[in-house]
């Protein structure tokens, strides 16, 4: 149980974070204007990954899913935004 | 609906964990916030001039902010200040001295004070609602329980989904007391959802943004979020004095001309609260009047002028907000009730209790469904939990009710300058707590509950008497005078009072009717009954097999 929670909160945080993060500056317009609706969905987004990753069969394998998703997420964001395909 | 066994049970301990872990707090959040929800008819049934006292005009205000301007130079820079009217009677201003600390003032206090006038209850209670009044951690923590809220609610939406129709309205009375505290504790969960869920995020919100903030801003606004937030969130331009003298404009000029731009821009009511003011006397004043439009979701809206020439700048009013202001007003207007009239916020009172008793009911679940049916000796973890939670719960209702009378007796002129108004009112609120704490501790539950209950009834129903006594303004007075909002509090007072002895009337029943081999039964009760068990009877209570818990 611990460990899937510290498992929602740690990768889980950086997951939520490359979610709302691609999600709010893949939407028209500069992102300065994403910035309040974007905080307001981090903590509904991080809530349901805290949520979701007590389904993992084990700690184990939830730390290995949300980082490979942190990851994943985070890296496709700055990638995009270096690219500068959104800002 | 089906979900795996697996599933549930580990949503299952996941609900009852975050659920004790939170819910002490959750509860005085919800009991505290609650009364908040009235902060502004608060702060006018605190001050002292009770019923007779009109309220200030525009030329009153006129004359503090001038008066500010001129004995505070650090207030030019930026000074905030409160029109007088419906919800605050009485104007003040306030700015940030050299020292970055915050200085208001009144007409009663020109050279200015250190806090808020008249706000020690009203800004105890908020504290209490929005950190437990534990001081800067307080507000990170009640963040933090506003996650663990968020989890308690997809746990438990999770664990009642698939008898979610059938349970929904069975409230089933009777013997079986867990079941009847299951219903009651499920139906005002799933009723009241929308609230709780809209509650757990803007808490968390409220409370976690400047942290959250500080990690995202690296992650995914490349560090520039710091710099974005200004031009983002503020309505008035951040303009840079001219170093040209100007005479600034009339409160009267500003207060009509930010009606006349929002009429404009289509908005039908606007009416001014407080402005920013910045610059003052500069050629580049800036004024930002921030009004309420009613009739709309997130009803404050803000007008920013040139305070010299009345010349509209920018605007945020209802309608015509970007996505920053509007999920801003939103949020705001959703957590603190202040969308509607006040139907909307005597709804919000009672969705408030409601929650505090989602809570109680909560942890008392907890006790009965590790209840030891076939012994009188109940495990030392149930002690515990049934006098935290009647040491915790009930205190805080004995605390503030403590605290609003200790409001009127130190304002009343014999106890006027014994004590400071700010430090007796904390100290009677958090002795009085402690002390219920103790108490709790110390004697057996059931005992305590009533005791405390009983507390709790007479503190409140004082509340109306301390208030006549000390302002002369009672209820009825209030009442003939239209002064509603000090007719509301005395009146809500007396029926919270008889709700309070009605509980204790509850509690008395169950210890000495209700099932036996509880922390609820009474000692005493129960030592009746062994004498007297020598005569063969049928079992008291058909014992249930049990059923797998849900709690």
């Amino acid at each position: 149980m611990w460990s899937r929670a510290f498992a929602g909160i740690v990768p889980g945080f950086l997951l939520s974070a490359g979610l709302v993060g691609l999600f709010t500056w893949a939407l028209p317009g500069p992102w300065q204007g994403t910035i309040v609706p974007g905080i307001i969905a981090f903590f509904v987004v991080w809530i349901a990954v805290m949520a979701a990753s007590f389904q993992f069969a084990n700690g184990k394998r939830a730390w290995a899913w949300l980082c490979g998703l942190a990851v994943l997420s985070l890296g496709a964001l700055w990638l995009l935004q270096w690219l500068r395909w959104i800002e | 609906m089906k979900i795996s066994s697996a599933t549930l049970r580990t949503f299952t301990t996941l609900h009852t964990w975050v659920g004790l872990v939170a819910g002490f707090a959750l509860f005085v959040a919800f009991y505290a916030g609650a009364i908040t929800i009235f902060h502004h008819e608060l702060q006018a049934w605190q001050s002292p001039h009770g019923v007779d006292h009109a309220p200030q005009s525009l030329t009153d205000a006129q004359r503090l902010l001038d008066e500010t301007l001129a004995r505070h130079p650090e207030a030019r820079k930026h000074v905030g200040m409160v029109f007088p009217g419906g919800e605050y009677p009485i104007a003040s201003t306030y700015w940030q001295d050299a020292k970055g600390q915050w200085r208001f003032a009144t007409l009663d206090h020109l050279d200015g004070i250190d806090e808020m006038p008249g706000g020690t209850l009203s800004e105890l209670v908020n504290a209490l609602h929005y950190s437990l009044g534990i001081p800067v951690a307080g507000t990170y923590l009640m963040g933090i329980v506003s996650l663990l809220y968020g989890l308690a609610l997809v746990s438990g939406v999770i664990i009642h989904l698939p008898k979610l129709a059938e349970d929904l309205f069975a409230l089933r009375p009777g013997r079986n007391l867990k079941r009847m505290w299951q219903d009651a504790h499920n139906v005002i969960g799933v009723l009241s959802l929308p609230m709780h869920v809209m509650f757990a995020v803007t808490g968390a919100m409220l409370c976690l943004v400047f942290v959250v903030m500080m990690a995202l801003n690296p992650l995914i606004y490349r560090g520039q979020l710091m710099q974005a937030l200004g031009p983002a969130m503020d309505t008035a331009p951040a303009v840079a004095p001219a170093n040209r003298e100007q005479a600034i404009g009339s409160l009267a000029m500003w207060s009509e001309r930010s009606i006349q731009v929002a009429h404009e821009r289509g908005i039908a009511a606007f009416e001014p609260a407080y402005l920013k003011l910045a610059n003052a006397g500069d050629a580049n004043a800036v004024v930002e009047i921030t009004g309420q439009s009613p009739r709309s979701l997130g009803p404050l809206g803000a007008v920013a002028l040139n305070a010299n020439t009345g010349v509209a700048l920018s605007a945020q009013l209802p309608g015509e907000r970007d996505a920053n202001h509007a999920t801003l007003a939103a949020a705001y207007a959703l957590h603190f009730g202040e969308y509607g009239n006040t139907w909307v916020r005597w709804l919000y009172f009672v969705l408030g209790l409601g929650g505090a008793f989602l809570f109680y009911s909560g942890n008392l679940l907890w006790i009965e469904s590790r209840r030891k049916r076939r012994q009188a000796e109940q495990g030392a973890a149930q002690w515990w939990m049934a006098r935290a939670t009647v040491g915790v719960c009930i205190g805080v209702c004995v605390a503030i009710s403590v605290a609003f009378i200790a409001t009127q007796l130190l304002q009343m002129p014999a106890l006027r300058d014994a004590i400071d108004l700010g430090v007796g009112v904390n100290l009677a609120c958090f002795a009085t707590w402690a002390l219920c704490a103790v108490w709790a501790a110390l004697r057996p539950p059931v005992r305590a509950a009533q005791e405390l209950l009983w507390t709790a009834a007479v503190t409140t129903m004082a509340i109306p008497f301390a208030h006549g006594i000390a302002t002369g303004a009672w209820w009825w007075r209030s009442a003939a005078s239209g002064h509603w909002d000090l007719f509301a509090i005395d009146a809500g007072a007396i029926a919270m009072a008889i709700g309070f002895a009605w509980l204790a009337f509850a509690t008395a029943r169950r210890a000495r009717d209700g099932e036996r081999n509880s922390v609820w039964t009474d000692p005493r009760a129960l030592a009746a009954s062994v004498r007297s068990s020598s005569a063969p009877t049928a079992p008291a209570i058909a014992v249930r097999p049990d059923t797998p818990s849900s709690d």
